[in-house]
């Protein structure tokens, strides 16, 4: 709106010439008419005057509306466009930039977890191996004592059937003597005898 | 009222002898060009909203712009952007008026008349944005040419002048003419080839309109051409020397 209240003022003086030579020039082709082809005519130029200053006010008519109402909004429209290009070319390098430098971080951020991770695992590893070391002395430990309990446990036996055996031989051998000699020999004093032999068997091997 | 009656017909009626249309009829002709320029102009003013221009009357008003542009920077120098709105009406009327001949027996560029009024526009506007970009006095002096020994500047100073002047005065007429002769010497060929195959009813003339398209689009821009060096030659002291760094530079 307060481009039109701009153009007007420059305009209308323009319009008022401009129609008033378009007027001039009419009357000037209605009423020269002779006077011209005498003057022009002999000269050889086929021309009219009145033509000519209706001519010009047309152009002064004209051109200002022109330049106003088609050129100029055309002249916007194109310096608009080439704003907005000028502003997403900037942009999209700014947004170029900036992927630039997010893509470096998160390189930077990768490596860095990386590195997190890798310690991590090589803690975690040797943490492992600790503890497998600690598994196996334990166990090892616990291997000991249960061997020393078995040997312990062993001997025990060992004792207990040799002594069930020398019972049972010396059972057997009373037996063995009492058929042998068809007498039933008094047990204790027989059994005292075969404990003896035995443990003199024994002292010899 | 006889008086006006007389006036009236000759408004109407083109004179004996005269080229061209009428008062009224080149007003006619000349509604029809500023109808034209201004519905292709109200087309191409619909598409200017876009983003992109899709719209093929802005496509190629922008093309017409930018090659005016183009010839105005090249020609004038970079202060030649100043004059595109005047070397661009001056482009669509004549170009227009041109166009006008193509499908009528006449046109206003057909008529020697409105050619001169072209012609002294382009002129006076020339003489006008010299003087601007020089002072009047500066301006005229141009008219006088080199600075001469007081002895020769006697004799030969006024004669420069008065040819400089002769010159300017005649810038219009081969303006004018050379526009009137080219559109209207296009109507009497074809007027004349058509006359020789009358007998035969063979418009021969109608060969001829590739040429007369060719005559529309080559005369308007010869009327542009010249008037953007007219004006270069005019305007060129006032940027080109102190713009230029080889020039400022020099001693």
């Amino acid at each position: 709106m307060s481009k039109e209240k701009a153009f007007w003022p420059k305009f209308l003086p323009k319009l008022v010439i401009g129609a008033g030579m378009m007027v001039g020039g009419m009357w000037i082709s209605a009423n020269t008419a002779d006077l011209q082809a005498t003057l022009l005519e002999a000269l050889g130029l086929p021309l009219d005057l009145g033509k000519t200053l209706a001519a010009i006010g047309v152009f002064l008519i004209v051109s200002p509306a022109i330049d106003f109402f088609y050129l100029q909004p055309l002249k916007e429209a194109i310096d608009d466009r080439s704003e907005n290009l000028e502003k997403t070319f900037t942009e999209a390098e700014q947004l170029r930039s900036e992927m630039a430098e997010m893509k470096s971080g998160y390189e930077k951020q990768l490596a860095s977890t990386e590195a997190q991770a890798r310690e991590q695992i090589q803690a975690q590893i040797k943490e492992a191996q600790d503890l497998r070391k600690t598994l196996m002395s334990e166990a090892s430990a616990a291997a000991d004592d249960l061997l020393a309990k078995a040997n312990d446990e062993i001997t025990a036996e060992k004792l207990k059937a040799l002594t069930e055996l020398r019972v049972h031989v010396a059972t057997l051998s009373i037996q063995a003597a009492e058929k042998i000699v068809g007498e039933n020999m008094d047990s204790d004093k027989n059994r005292k005898l075969v404990d003896d032999f035995i443990t003199s068997v024994e002292a010899k091997n | 009222m006889e008086f006006i009656g007389k006036s009236a017909i000759t408004l109407v009626a083109a004179s004996d002898g005269h080229h061209g249309p009428s008062f009224i009829g080149l007003m006619i002709y000349v509604a029809l060009i500023v109808l034209a320029i201004f519905l292709f102009l109200g087309q191409a003013k619909k598409g200017m909203g876009e983003r992109v221009f899709k719209n093929p009357f802005t496509q190629r008003f922008e093309q017409l712009y930018l090659f005016i542009e183009n010839l105005c920077v090249g020609i004038i120098g970079s202060h030649g952007r100043k004059y595109v709105p005047m070397i661009l009406t001056f482009w669509l009327i004549i170009f227009f008026g041109n166009a006008t001949a193509l499908f009528f027996s006449t046109s206003p560029t057909a008529d020697l008349s409105f050619n001169l009024g072209m012609a002294l526009i382009s002129i006076g506007y020339v003489q006008w944005e010299g003087m601007k970009a020089n002072g009047a006095g500066g301006h005229f002096k141009h008219f006088a040419g080199p600075s001469l020994p007081i002895v020769l500047a006697i004799f030969v100073t006024p004669l420069i002048f008065l040819i400089e002047i002769i010159s300017e005065v005649m810038k219009n007429l081969s303006l004018s003419l050379r526009l009137f002769g080219n559109i209207d010497g296009g109507h009497q060929a074809v007027e004349a080839m058509n006359a020789l195959g009358a007998d035969f009813y063979v418009p021969i003339g109608m060969f001829l309109m590739p040429i007369k398209v060719l005559t529309v689009i080559v005369q308007a821009l010869i009327f542009c051409l010249l008037t953007c060096v007219y004006l270069s030659l005019v305007t060129h002291h006032e940027e080109d020397h102190s713009h230029d760094p080889e020039l400022a530079a020099a001693p």
